[in-house]
């Protein structure tokens, strides 16, 4: 390159030497990208958080010139500047960080200064021991902790440190007022809880309008003790203060946390094998430093007395301690006889959306290689298997099109059924925190949730008429000329028709049936396609009815009508509801396709698998589609099915309509659960095979946006179990599959994932080593280069392809809404995580420890029913209890509960109705009716 | 601040802004729960109740819900005392403190800083009506009625032969005429560019106390893309001692309402924001009465003034703090950038202009087709080519003609003196600028001249120019205590240098003054220099000058309060 061409960068000196700026770098950005020995030291700053400018600390001298009048500024929020000469460390700069540390010390217990000196623990000490400060000169004064009321805690003790919650934890006479914690309240979490009251000195944190962490809105998701410099907010686990030592054996472990699809990266501290804290990596690309009270807290039931710790097997009606050999011979011994005599189909297997994706692969392998069956399963089944049908019709891929950081460039925001804050809390945070700040968003969903209070639209439709709302939406895009027509002829397919049948809606009677304003629909979908970036998102609420598939394909519709596919911030993103439901159907736990997605009955596949699985005799290679989870329930009724593998799953508590569930599982001849806890399915099991939890096993999830990320061990695995791959590897072995048996839980998951990236082909780039602490987003190429936007200049399928359905009642409603006249609708809350298992073992259940029912007033005054009284709900299925809440959540008409707590049995009411396309079944619309108790 | 929040403020718009929602309820509805108020005021704007809380905590005058049972509280008082410096200095309070106690009980009375009324001092406030001088002799007829009118008094005179600040407007129509010429004159970007030069050409600086050229200021705001912007009045005169905008605001409402319609006009911004202090409940009354005689003139759809009332809190003149204020987060003090004509009131792009600024504007813009004679060159011919125009003095009640004087910039301080009939009582120094402004002795008073270059000079501050009269018999220590407190009192609690730095320097000098503990130099010297240097606005960066001042000159009368080995090592160095 010729001289004249180059670019002249521009520079900025520090403490005397030059270096190129760059664009939107503050001066302490500046100094820390380039100066790791002699840093700026600071106090109010996260970089998580706006720069704030309170601690002074990290002040610089600036002169415009090397020897030029020097000035004083804050680094933090002062931009750097072309030619700024800056001296970080000058003498009357460091006087000036002592003097400043000088005064905060005046303010704190007298002790923090002796700490500090003899053993930093905190932030806020070590920056004490770098500034050099030995002495607080000041006469004893004021301190400010003497304004702070005490809060009376669980004991009913009065005191100064607010100890009224179960995990939450706050002492003002640590605090420094640096409003880090009443930042990421608002700035991360999106919560507000946090505030300050008063002034001045005087000035304090408070929650609420002053209340105590119980009495408070908190949703304990620990931003504020996370990053809290002193302790003064923390929790019962003082995550803050556990450091890296290795004379106290303490160690930090990085791992994905198993409770939804986001994939939070979690950091656990860990000290001879127990575990001390979680934090949220700062580093991580999923969540920057955040995650939930679920990621962060609900984790005692690892090591709970509850934990099976011994293989059981049913001796005379009675699950009996037996030892591994046994297990396994029994197993193996019962399945052969039962192949032989029935056939490899009348064996089935269901695996776990919270396992790993080698455990799934594994699973699957030894279904359909070993065994010789298509029937596997897993519980994407009952949630998202409309997602993968449909959008594979529509696009190709059954998995989100784009990243969840594609929400920092997008411009507009749908989301379709689904409660993010609550069911998916750090993808929730986000969305809100964009929303806060101004863009647009469209909540279609029956109840008021959260964000739908922030929505500019809240299309607040009966339960199960998503399709005739989305074809509204459809009719009043097309209808208003915003049709992206350039995408939709180069890109896509059967337009015409779709367009043709959409423009013979009749709107009113759509608007009618759904009970929506047919005007506020129309506003909000122009505003959808007049968005240059919309990004949609979908939960259960569009999949777990009997037009679910349909109206994902309708959703499919609408991105391709106005183009928001194939780019940055837009496309059409599920909300994966389990940690690794993406990977459970990845690996082939379906029925219909094989791992990676293959149709197994095809021939150009059933080669593919029996080659990549070393099938040398062409008959052996299962090729009729299997059972899914509510055909396997049918055929063990039936008496088609004889066993049934469960790993991980509560198909009892879970599945819908459990009389049914409970009747089939009764007349299998064997079943075979693998579990942590003696689940109410454990209970009816014949074999049940003690398995691990994700913290104490290897591998990897895939989360909601397709990153293939690495679970490690944190601690071993508890005595007498056995990692959940271990197991299948160990029965694979024992069928005398020649599995090869690993030496370890690593060595399982490097060489598992090796296997997996030779048949999946968007594993093909995936190794151990290479998913880094990030992951990779597949599809990943062999040379490792992932994909964070699927369908840019082509789709998987081609072109889309759209699709028409007319919208149609469900039969629930059909059949049973004479008699029940309610519709009823299920959700997960924040604080629990479906069944329970796990969050049930921890603190949480003190957070909140019952489903409660959601009643509409004027139905609540019609029914004669008060808050908190007792009604009886009832469907055409059963009856169950509940306390009721009066809510302006939900509509007149419309019920609405959570499902943590299974001993209340809402499946005695939810009925087999399912999904035409997938039977996935139909959660969300349940005839009931209700009478006050 | 909190981008979210500013962002939500937003969403509602000027017309129905938390801040104004909470001084509404909290002074009229006392029959439901306050907490179940904030609750569904938390609900309505999608804020965090701890917001509500924690903003309505910071002021003054608003209940923090524990006003029942806590009598220091300080809202909802019957009457209140003002405990400004002006008041402090001609020792009068006592005895009025001492009356209303009597009158309402004293738990009944609350402080305030101040009411503006520093030209005759012996302030107090009753239901919202001020009163000062004589007034507390008819208290028993006041506390009756307290609607009754005030005999406050004050000179207000002008040394230019055309008055800017002070003229009066006699037909108001006509006055506005100039913006209908203006606009319709300067009708494309290039020439409202051209206007903009004009401004800049006058050489006006803003009258706040920083003296930023305003000109720059307005047309930063209008290079902005953003199509919302507003221009916001700083109208929260907190300084101690000034009562100019006070007097601007009851008496010439239609200059300040002037110069924010053409800021509104020649920076695309289309509403107009008053932010009054609650002290100036006639200033407020005034303001609306204008805008409603503006409103009558139907001159305009594009722009619509909107006054917010305070609630009590010094930091609120801070611009940022007070865009807080208004979007009903806590006022405490943004980092800057970005600026508030890049990000202000809601996030958008905002101008805000001190009281005085904006009354210049209309003197400024007139005739400006005669060259030779145009507001804008007869402005800039007055001053010294940097501090061009006039300025308004408060002079408080240490001056024999005690009022307000809108001289030349650049007028001899002396002169002022002269014209005011020299001291009341006996003096040592003034203090002018308010609380953070420069401590003047008598001795330095013939080396300054009113404008910004001079008081800079020689160590000092114009600041808002107001001057207080600091008698013989105050003691200088005290007086340090009292600046001490006072920002002790008016932080907003954001950073250390000045949330603790105060304190602590209140602390030394109580002590000091008890015998509890001599002044250390070096400590306070430390003390000094970091929250000069350090803090994050003016307040805590501001108040070490008239301390520094005293120190420098007043340094025998201090010098028995320092440790002697310290002094003599202070005097030394």
């Amino acid at each position: 390159m010729s001289q004249s061409l180059k670019v002249e960068s521009k520079q900025a000196f520090l403490n005397g030497v030059a270096y190129e700026i760059k664009k939107g770098e503050t001066i302490l950005s500046f100094s820390r990208r380039l100066n790791e020995d002699q840093t700026i030291p600071t106090l109010c700053d996260d970089t998580r958080l706006e720069p704030y400018g309170s601690c002074r600390l990290c002040s610089v001298d600036v002169a415009l010139t090397a020897d030029g009048s020097r000035k004083v500024m804050a680094s933090c929020h002062t931009p750097i500047g072309e030619g700024m000469h800056i001296f970080t460390h000058s003498p009357r700069i460091e006087k000036l960080r002592k003097n400043i540390i000088e005064l905060v010390l005046s303010d704190l217990p007298e002790q923090t200064l002796v700490n500090s000196q003899n053993h930093p623990r905190t932030e806020f000490e070590q920056v004490v021991v770098d500034t050099g400060v030995g002495q607080v000169r000041f006469k004893q004064g004021r301190k400010s902790v003497a304004s702070v009321p005490f809060t009376i805690n669980k004991k009913g003790e009065s005191k100064l440190c607010d100890e009224s919650h179960p995990y939450m934890r706050m002492d003002l006479s640590l605090c420094i007022d640096c409003n880090r914690c009443v930042r990421a309240c608002d700035e991360i979490q999106g919560e507000q809880v946090l505030s300050v009251a008063g002034r001045g000195f005087d000035a304090r944190i408070i929650k609420g309008q002053d209340v105590s962490f119980n009495e408070s809105d908190c949703v304990s998701c620990g931003a504020c003790a996370q990053t809290c410099p002193t302790g003064a907010i923390s929790d019962v686990f003082r995550q803050q203060l556990a450091r890296v030592d290795v004379s106290q054996h303490i160690k930090k472990v990085r791992t994905i946390c198993s409770y939804c699809g986001v994939g939070c990266n979690l950091e656990i501290s860990v000290q001879n094998n127990k575990i001390l804290s979680i934090e949220a990596p700062k580093d991580a690309a999923v969540n920057s430093g955040h995650t939930c009270l679920k990621g962060r807290y609900a984790w005692r039931f690892y090591d709970h007395d509850d934990r099976l710790d011994s293989p059981l097997v049913k001796i005379d009606g009675k699950l009996t301690k037996v030892s591994w050999d046994y297990a396994f011979d029994y197993i193996a011994t019962r399945l052969t006889k039962i192949k032989t005599k029935h056939g490899s189909d009348a064996i089935a297997g269901i695996s776990s959306a919270r396992c790993t994706n080698e455990e799934n692969y594994l699973l699957q392998k030894m279904m359909r290689v070993v065994i010789g069956t298509n029937n596997i399963d897993c519980c994407a089944r009952v949630c998202h298997s409309p997602t993968a049908y449909g959008m594979q019709q529509s696009f190709g891929t059954g998995a989100a099109t784009n990243s969840i950081d594609d929400l920092q460039q997008t411009e507009f925001i749908l989301l379709i059924g689904a409660n993010p804050t609550a069911a998916h809390p750090v993808t929730g945070a986000k969305i809100k925190q964009k929303v806060m700040k101004g863009t647009p968003l469209i909540v279609l969903d029956p109840v008021k949730t959260e964000l739908a209070r922030f929505a500019n639209w809240h299309i607040q439709l009966r339960p199960g008429t998503n399709v005739a709302v989305l074809n509204m939406m459809a009719y009043f895009i097309i209808d208003a000329g915003l049709v992206d027509n350039n995408f939709v002829n180069t890109r896509t397919e059967e337009y015409q028709r779709y367009y043709q049948e959409i423009m013979l809606l009749n709107i009113d009677e759509l608007a009618d049936i759904a009970g929506v304003n047919k005007n506020q629909v129309k506003q909000a979908a122009i505003a959808y396609a007049k968005a240059n970036k919309a990004m949609s998102f979908h939960g259960l609420g569009v999949t777990e009815h009997s037009q679910g598939s349909r109206a994902i394909m309708c959703i499919a519709d609408l991105v391709m009508l106005t183009g928001n596919v194939g780019r940055q911030g837009v496309g059409m993103n599920p909300l994966r509801g389990q940690n690794n439901v993406q990977g459970a159907a990845d690996m082939g736990c379906q029925p219909h396709q094989g791992a990676g997605y293959f149709p197994v009955d095809e021939s150009e596949a059933i080669s593919y698998y029996q080659e990549h699985y070393q099938i040398t005799q062409k008959n052996t290679w299962p090729t009729k589609i299997g059972y899914k989870i509510p055909e396997m329930f049918n055929a063990a009724l039936a008496g088609d099915l004889k066993a049934l593998w469960v790993l991980g799953e509560d198909v009892v508590q879970t599945d819908p309509n459990q009389q049914h569930v409970v009747a089939s599982l009764a007349n299998l001849e064997l079943l075979i659960v693998q579990e942590i806890f003696l689940s109410e399915t454990a209970k009816m099991a014949d074999v049940v095979l003690p398995g691990t939890s994700f913290l104490e096993k290897s591998g990897t999830f895939t989360n909601g946006e397709r990153r293939v990320q690495k679970v490690n061990a944190v601690v071993t695995p508890k005595k007498g179990c056995k990692t959940d791959g271990e197991i299948i590897v160990d029965m694979m072995n024992a069928l005398n599959y020649p599995q090869e048996q690993y030496s370890s839980g690593i060595e399982l998951a490097e060489k598992v994932l090796a296997e997996i990236s030779e048949v999946v082909p968007f594993f093909a780039g995936i190794t151990w080593q290479n998913l880094g602490v990030d992951g990779l987003q597949w599809p990943v190429a062999k040379d490792g280069t992932d994909t964070q936007i699927l369908h840019i200049d082509s789709f998987k399928r081609g072109l889309g392809k759209f699709h028409f359905f007319e919208f149609e009642e469900s039969q629930e409603v059909l059949a049973n809404s004479n008699k029940f006249p309610f519709i009823l609708t299920t959700s997960r809350n924040l604080v629990h995580y479906n069944a329970g298992t796990m969050t049930r073992r921890t603190d949480n259940e003190e957070i909140v420890s019952e489903d409660v029912l959601l009643v509409n007033n004027q139905d609540a005054i019609n029914k004669g029913i008060t808050n908190r009284s007792k009604v009886k709900l009832f469907s055409a299925r059963g009856e169950i209890t509940l306390t009721a809440q009066i809510s302006d959540k939900v509509k007149p008409g419309i019920l609405f509960t959570t499902f943590h707590f299974p001993e209340l049995m809402v499946n005695r009411v939810t009925g087999d109705i399912t999904d035409k396309h997938t039977q996935c079944p139909e959660y969300k619309v349940v005839a009931v009716d209700i009478r006050k108790l | 601040m909190s981008k979210n929040l500013s962002q939500l403020a937003r969403r509602q718009g000027i017309e129905n802004t938390l801040f104004q929602k909470l001084v509404i309820t909290d002074a009229a509805d006392k029959s439901t729960n306050l907490t179940q108020q904030r609750t569904a005021l938390a609900k309505e704007f999608l804020m965090g109740e701890a917001v509500v809380h924690g903003a309505a905590s910071f002021y003054d005058f608003l209940d923090d819900g524990t006003s029942h049972n806590n009598k220091q509280h300080n809202a909802n008082k019957k009457a209140y005392v003002c405990n400004g410096s002006s008041c402090l200095c001609a020792n009068t309070q006592g005895t009025i403190k001492e009356k209303l106690d009597k009158e309402f009980g004293s738990d009944n009375v609350g402080h305030v800083i101040c009411l503006g009324r520093c030209a005759e001092n012996s302030a107090f406030q009753i239901s919202n009506h001020n009163f000062s001088g004589t007034d507390i002799d008819n208290l028993a007829i006041l506390a009756n009625e307290p609607s009754t009118a005030s005999n406050e008094h004050y000179q207000v005179r002008c040394t230019l032969t055309e008055p800017i600040l002070t003229a009066e407007i006699l037909d108001v129509a006509k006055y506005y005429q100039l913006f209908i010429t203006l606009s319709e004159q300067f009708n494309t970007p290039e020439k409202q560019h051209k206007l903009l030069d004009k401004l800049v050409e006058s050489g006006l600086r803003g009258r706040g106390g920083a003296g930023f050229p305003t000109g720059i200021k307005w047309r930063s705001c209008l290079i902005e893309e953003n199509t919302e912007k507003y221009i916001v009045c700083n109208a929260d005169e907190g300084d101690a001692g000034a009562f100019s905008d006070r007097y601007l605001l009851e008496q010439r409402p239609h200059a300040v309402l002037f110069g924010m319609l053409m800021a509104g006009f020649l920076t695309g911004a289309k509403t107009g924001v008053l932010y009054i202090r609650a002290e100036y409940p006639a200033a407020i009354k005034q303001t609306e009465q204008a805008i409603s005689e503006f409103e009558a003139l139907n001159l305009t759809n594009d722009f619509c003034f909107k006054i917010i009332k305070g609630a009590g809190a010094y930091i609120c003149g801070e611009e940022t703090a007070l865009l807080r204020s208004i979007e009903g987060q806590r006022p405490v003090v943004s980092v800057r950038p970005p600026f508030p004509t890049q990000s202000g009131l809601f996030g958008c792009p905002t101008v805000v202009n001190n009281v005085e600024t904006f009354g210049s504007i209309h003197f400024i813009f007139s005739n400006l087709s005669d060259t030779q004679n145009s507001g804008v060159t007869k402005y800039k011919n007055l001053g010294n080519g940097k501090s061009t125009g006039s300025k308004l003095l408060s002079l408080d009640g240490a001056f024999k003609y005690s009022g307000l004087i809108e001289v030349a910039m650049g007028t001899p301080l002396v002169d002022v003196i002269k014209l005011a009939g020299g001291f009341a009582r006996e003096l040592k120094a003034l203090h002018i600028g308010g609380p953070l402004g420069g401590v003047v002795p008598l001795s330095e008073i013939d080396k300054l001249t009113i404008d910004f270059e001079s008081f800079a000079e020689n160590g000092f501050l114009l600041g808002h120019a107001s001057i207080i009269g600091i008698p013989n018999a105050m003691k200088m220590i005290n007086y340090i205590a009292h600046l001490f407190e006072f920002t002790a009192l008016e932080s907003c609690g954001k950073c250390y240098p000045c949330q603790i730095g105060s304190v602590r320097g209140q602390e030394m000098f109580e002590q000091a003054i008890s015998g509890e503990q001599a002044l250390n130099h070096e400590l306070l010297n430390d003390l000094l220099d970091t929250m000069q240097l350090g803090s994050l606005c003016a307040l805590g960066g501001g108040v070490p000058l008239p301390i520094q001042n005293i120190l420098q000159y007043f340094e025998a009368e201090l010098m028995p309060y320092f440790i002697h080995s310290e002094l003599v090592k202070g005097v030394q160095s």
